[in-house]
């Protein structure tokens, strides 16, 4: 008897009528096959080789892959970080500031912020870190002093590409505000 | 400047002006307490002892007087004055959860519960057993009520829950209501008809949910720091226009219009924004107590000066501490209620937060 603990017990498991589908807490977004994102991909990188940034990041974050698959997203998120670590760090204010005056505005920071790119790419970068406590602290502290200092490229070193993400996160907030981070912990739609 | 009151150090889940302004119900912890306004400040003077766990929220009716409180006791209670004292009478909700939210509709003849148990408890008197009794709006919530709204017409209600839905619910009971005149939510609506059902893009809580002034809009506001208004255009028709305004700030939990085109909200970041709008769109178009324009804190100090110079002393500090939040409010706002002028025209509105501030606002311009 005593070695139940009946606070533990999850009571709604045992109600059929408290049955929660995940889905509808989700709002409806379209399945979108690989090849398309793949398309993308190419379109964004067409345009960074001319060296519109800016349109390559406004394209990728106004298609983003919500109902994509796991392989998907993570192409796009490849081409995100592609494009986010090919701007120079003091073009990022003007252009976060242009974007957010733009109609769709908070959407495309809240879609940068937010979601995803950073946080996400952050994730990803301290998942491949062999010691994760160790790393993931060590390249929080030179993210310091290494933003200011370089736009990285993509593969430069765990160290360097969250030094990019960790300076965009602090312009896209200083734009963005805290609602950003907010809308990232609230949204159910994935990326 | 607005009129501040600081009630007592303790959250105020949710406070109930009388039609008059002169009483005021606030709840704190498991009591109600009743101030009487007295010259520029308010009085304490009965208090409503019924519950044994948190009143999470009170109403007063502005035309007969009664009081109706829930509690995370699962229960409602409706008090009425009688010459020995505050008279209180349960109500039965049959619920097995906390009671989360309460409002009279506006003909005062019925009142709306929602709960943590997934259903909302419309109740109404029943002459015959002289007892209130309830009937529960159950599908499709999925989760928590956080809150209610009445329509003018006293029988659509609108509900926010943690679902991440809005949703507009006909009460109508037979033999307590008249039938009412078609809206754009429906015509023929019995009980629990669904007459709407919205979620936002990014779908988070819905803490606070509003009908206009005229009750032809719907707004609400979620945990993505977001206010929502929509538009219905005819029965079972997708809506006019959902017009979705996501700000910079902390989530809102409270919503009140102000007039068809203008409504406050409030929340986590302490003081109140205006948003106007019309079909057309909605956006933000000011802050009330905005802290970047706000010189000093926003309060006074409340510690004496021999208390202030032994914080300098205990904690090493040259100023006067610097943790005061530069807006009035310390501390989240709880409700936002219109205090002055009538429907579609309310010039000033109080709020409650959870530093046990009471303030009344004006609306500018």
């Amino acid at each position: 008897m005593a070695t139940i603990n009946y606070r533990l017990i999850d009571i709604d498991a045992l109600d059929p009528e408290s049955a929660f589908p995940a889905e509808l807490l989700t709002p409806p977004c379209n399945p979108i096959p690989t090849f398309e994102i793949q398309s993308l991909a190419t379109h964004c990188r067409q345009l960074l080789q001319r060296g519109d940034q800016e349109t390559a990041l406004v394209a990728a974050l106004e298609n983003v892959p919500y109902g994509g698959d796991e392989q998907g997203k993570e192409l796009h998120l490849g081409t995100v970080l592609e494009i986010l670590s090919s701007i120079k760090a003091v073009e990022m204010s003007p252009l976060l500031g242009r974007l957010y005056a733009s109609p769709s505005g908070t959407e495309l920071l809240d879609v940068l912020t937010k979601q995803v790119y950073l946080y996400k790419g952050m994730a990803r970068h301290n998942n491949s870190t062999s010691t994760p406590g160790v790393s993931s602290h060590a390249t929080g502290v030179s993210s310091v002093s290494g933003a200011r200092e370089y736009g990285v490229a993509p593969g430069k070193g765990d160290g360097g590409g969250m030094s990019v993400l960790l300076s965009w996160h602090e312009k896209v907030v200083e734009i963005a505000g805290t609602g950003a981070i907010v809308r990232v912990m609230t949204d159910r739609r994935t990326v | 400047m607005p009129e501040v009151h600081l009630l007592f150090h303790q959250p105020i889940a949710d406070h109930s002006f009388s039609a008059d302004r002169s009483l005021l119900a606030v709840s704190r912890d498991t009591k109600v307490e009743l101030y009487k306004r007295s010259g520029s400040g308010f009085t304490l003077q009965d208090e409503l002892a019924g519950h044994d766990k948190t009143v999470t929220s009170v109403d007063i009716a502005p035309n007969t007087g009664k009081i109706v409180t829930c509690s995370q006791d699962r229960n409602a209670l409706v008090w009425e004055p009688s010459p020995t004292g505050w008279k209180p009478t349960l109500v039965l909700l049959r619920i097995n959860r906390a009671a989360t939210h309460v409002r009279w509709s506006p003909d005062e003849t019925k009142f709306a519960v929602g709960s943590g148990a997934r259903v909302i408890a419309v109740c109404y008197f029943e002459g015959e057993n002289d007892w209130w009794v309830s009937k529960h709006i159950k599908k499709p919530l999925r989760s928590t009520v956080f809150s209610l709204a009445w329509h003018p017409n006293s029988v659509l209600l609108a509900a926010g829950s943690a679902d991440a839905h809005a949703r507009v619910f006909s009460s109508f009971i037979k033999g307590v209501d008249q039938r009412p005149e078609p809206t754009v939510w429906g015509e023929r609506i019995p009980f629990n008809t669904v007459c709407g059902e919205y979620i936002n893009s990014s779908g988070g809580w819905v803490h606070s949910v509003a009908f206009s002034p005229s009750g032809n809009a719907l707004a609400f506001a979620a945990h993505d720091s977001s206010v929502t208004v929509v538009y219905p255009s005819a029965p079972e028709q997708p809506p006019h226009a959902v017009l979705s305004v996501t700000t910079q700030m902390l989530p809102f939990v409270t919503l009140c219009w102000t007039r068809e085109d203008q409504l406050v909200a409030a929340g986590h970041d302490c003081h109140p924004v205006v948003f106007e709008g019309s079909m057309e769109g909605w956006r933000l178009a000011y802050s009330v107590d905005d802290p970047r324009k706000s010189a000093g804190p926003g309060v006074s100090q409340e510690s004496s000066a021999l208390n202030m110079f032994r914080q300098m002393d205990l904690k090493g500090k040259s100023s006067v501490d610097d943790t005061n939040l530069k807006t009035i409010h310390q501390n989240s706002i709880t409700i936002l209620r219109p205090y002055e002028g009538g429907p579609g025209n309310v010039t000033k509105f109080s709020s409650s937060g959870v530093d046990g501030r009471i303030v009344v606002f004006t609306v500018k311009g």
